[in-house]
């Protein structure tokens, strides 16, 4: 896998059950970054509550996040969906679809910044000056997206933090692969990538917390005039919002790799060292009497 | 094997089976002791000249001979950053095997990546030309590895970001 | 209570310590003549490289090499002199010159060879040099000649 799923597959196989058969459940799990979740039938089996607890919630909202969300608030969490099972769509398609829309929550709420960002570019594009409204959304304890938009783009900055030494030069690695990829004529008008790994991106350089950003990797996505990605909005979304575990997930994978690496190479080093021992014979030696000999 | 590793690995090879003429030798300084006089260093008269066989400077080879034992540590090559942290972790991974290693020494000696201890105990029970044999190999593959793990981390890097880049433009 | 007193080294102060001048025969020059005459010696293997004259230079400056304590300086000119014929010399001339030279010169010869790798990094060290006279010199005088370079204390 490459590429990881942005739906949360336990919403999308525990909705495509209980659809097919009601039963009472109460369960809690997590998501990325922190995201946690409680499906629960708190009236009746056929009606199901999906609460999502997500640390930037308010800043989202801030941004549009609760347009066409029927929130209700649980102790704990900060948005819940309420889900009756006797009114979804019926034909298989369908519901697939709805099973998927619901399992595309925390995509879909983070969405909310990067469509409001779309919008108002679209509108500083017609007046052709200006810049929007710097977003930041600290989805995580000490990393942030920002975005904004100018007449031309939307720039879209992902701050991340490497914790391990290793972790941080494996990332250096991917993101400059990430700068470089773009000069393949395949994929020459996805959108620009700049990262910097000591001073922060201009945009957000006068901001109060900036100063930490000293020993964080950055990841800044400029992307090409509007016109160019506008019918692809959708995706984009759905790339955005799992970049950053993208990256870590393929980090973490590379370590892993790295590690059973190793171990093979040295299975055989010690392979070539035991060439290097003696045989002892090892013939049990007995006494006159026929008592084993014990070796102390 | 390339034309410039193969004179440095045949030095080394010939200076380690010089060096491994060992004996058993019981301490001097302490009754009742017997120790890797290398390591204890408790009487210059039977520790040896260290010897160095560099390569360039990031290169090198230090064999420390003793009586009892010698000891030898190997600097390896370490380009960048990347070279320097698998190395760091492929080092690391060995020496916490270092019991089943029998030959290895726990901690590298300061300047070096990683060390070898060998005792009469090891030239006694085992082959002395297969020990230089493993020594030889594990110096000739250790560099290779290190320089095929990066380029793996490299390509792993490309086909992420292309993937990535394919998925967000189409 | 003042324990500094347990740190003390007693061995050091046993009248059966051995002294680092006892481990070998101690150099009977001044380290002032050695000077003079490792720099004279400097100049007399420029006149046999002038000749092309190798086995000559070596044995030249092998013969009596400075060695033991206070002659820093002697031993860095003769190694820089070693080091100055060892780099001009054509690398298929070398098993002639090896078997030309006396069985004391080709040890002190191993002992300069492993000095040089030794300071490495140095402008006039160069490593692939040294190891392929290493190579050449361990076939011709054998595996003895660094054993004896490892156990002779007189360092050069």
């Amino acid at each position: 896998m490459i590429l990881l799923e942005p739906h949360n597959v336990i919403i999308q196989t525990t909705l495509g059950e209980k659809i097919i058969k009601p039963s009472s459940l109460d369960v809690a799990f997590v998501d990325y970054d922190g995201v946690r979740f409680h499906l629960s039938t708190p009236e009746r089996k056929t009606l199901l509550l999906l609460s999502m607890h997500i640390r930037c919630w308010d800043e989202l909202v801030k941004y549009g996040a609760l347009g066409g969300i029927a929130a209700r608030l649980k102790p704990e969490y900060n948005v819940s969906l309420a889900i009756d099972l006797e009114q979804v769509p019926a034909g298989p398609e369908d519901r697939e679809a709805f099973i998927l829309s619901v399992a595309l929550f925390k995509r879909n709420a983070l969405a909310a910044p990067f469509e409001s960002a779309f919008k108002s570019q679209k509108q500083l594009e017609s007046s052709a000056s200006g810049q929007g409204e710097l977003m930041q959304i600290h989805y995580r304890d000490e990393e942030a997206i920002y975005v904004q938009s100018s007449p031309d783009r939307v720039t879209v900055i992902f701050s991340t933090i490497f914790s391990d030494e290793t972790d941080r030069i494996y990332g250096k690695v991917f993101l400059q692969e990430f700068v470089d990829a773009r000069r393949q004529p395949a994929i020459q008008n996805a959108p620009q990538v700049l990262y910097s790994n000591r001073d922060p991106p201009l945009e957000i350089r006068h901001l109060k917390q900036s100063t930490q950003y000293r020993r964080y990797g950055i990841r800044h996505l400029c992307p090409l005039p509007s016109a160019l990605y506008r019918c692809q909005r959708c995706r984009y979304h759905l790339a955005h919002t799992a970049v950053r575990d993208y990256l870590h997930y393929h980090i973490k994978c590379s370590k892993a790799y790295m590690h059973s690496r190793m171990r093979y190479r040295v299975a055989e080093f010690q392979k070539v060292l035991n060439r290097a021992k003696q045989e002892v014979a090892t013939t049990e030696r007995k006494t006159v009497t026929g008592r084993t000999m014990s070796t102390r | 094997m390339s034309n410039v590793l193969r004179p440095y690995l045949a030095a080394v090879r010939s200076t380690l089976t010089a060096a491994l003429t060992l004996e058993n030798f019981s301490s001097q300084v302490v009754e009742r002791h017997n120790k890797p006089e290398v390591e204890a260093a408790g009487s210059k008269e039977v520790l040896l000249n260290p010897l160095i066989i560099s390569r360039n400077e990031n290169e090198r080879v230090l064999i420390e001979p003793s009586i009892n034992s010698i000891r030898l540590s190997i600097k390896i090559k370490q380009a960048d950053e990347i070279e320097r942290i698998l190395c760091h972790k492929f080092t690391r991974f060995m020496m916490q095997r270092a019991e089943s290693f029998i030959v290895l020494r726990r901690k590298p000696v300061p300047g070096y990546d990683i060390s070898f201890l060998i005792t009469n105990t090891h030239s006694e029970t085992m082959l002395k030309h297969k020990i230089v044999d493993f020594i030889i190999q594990f110096m000739e593959e250790v560099d290779r590895e290190i320089s095929e793990m990066k380029l793996s981390l490299n390509a792993r890097a490309r086909i992420v970001a292309e993937s990535y880049l394919t998925a967000i433009s189409t | 209570m003042d324990g500094a007193f347990r740190k003390i080294d007693i061995d050091a102060f046993d009248e059966d310590v051995l002294q680092e001048s006892e481990l070998y025969e101690a150099d009977s020059r001044d380290p002032a003549q050695v000077l003079e005459e490792v720099k004279a010696r400097q100049t007399s293997v420029r006149s046999y490289l002038a000749k092309n004259d190798v086995p000559g230079a070596l044995t030249a400056i092998l013969e009596n090499a400075p060695y033991g304590p206070n002659v820093e300086d002697a031993k860095t000119i003769s190694l820089q002199t070693l080091l100055t014929i060892l780099n001009s010399t054509k690398s298929t001339e070398i098993p002639n010159v090896l078997k030309a030279l006396s069985m004391d010169s080709q040890d002190t010869l191993m002992k300069y060879l492993y000095k040089g790798m030794a300071m490495s990094g140095w402008a006039d060290s160069n490593a692939s040099v040294l190891l392929s006279w290493h190579e050449k010199l361990t076939e011709i005088a054998g595996t003895g000649c660094i054993v004896r370079t490892m156990t002779d204390r007189r360092t050069v």
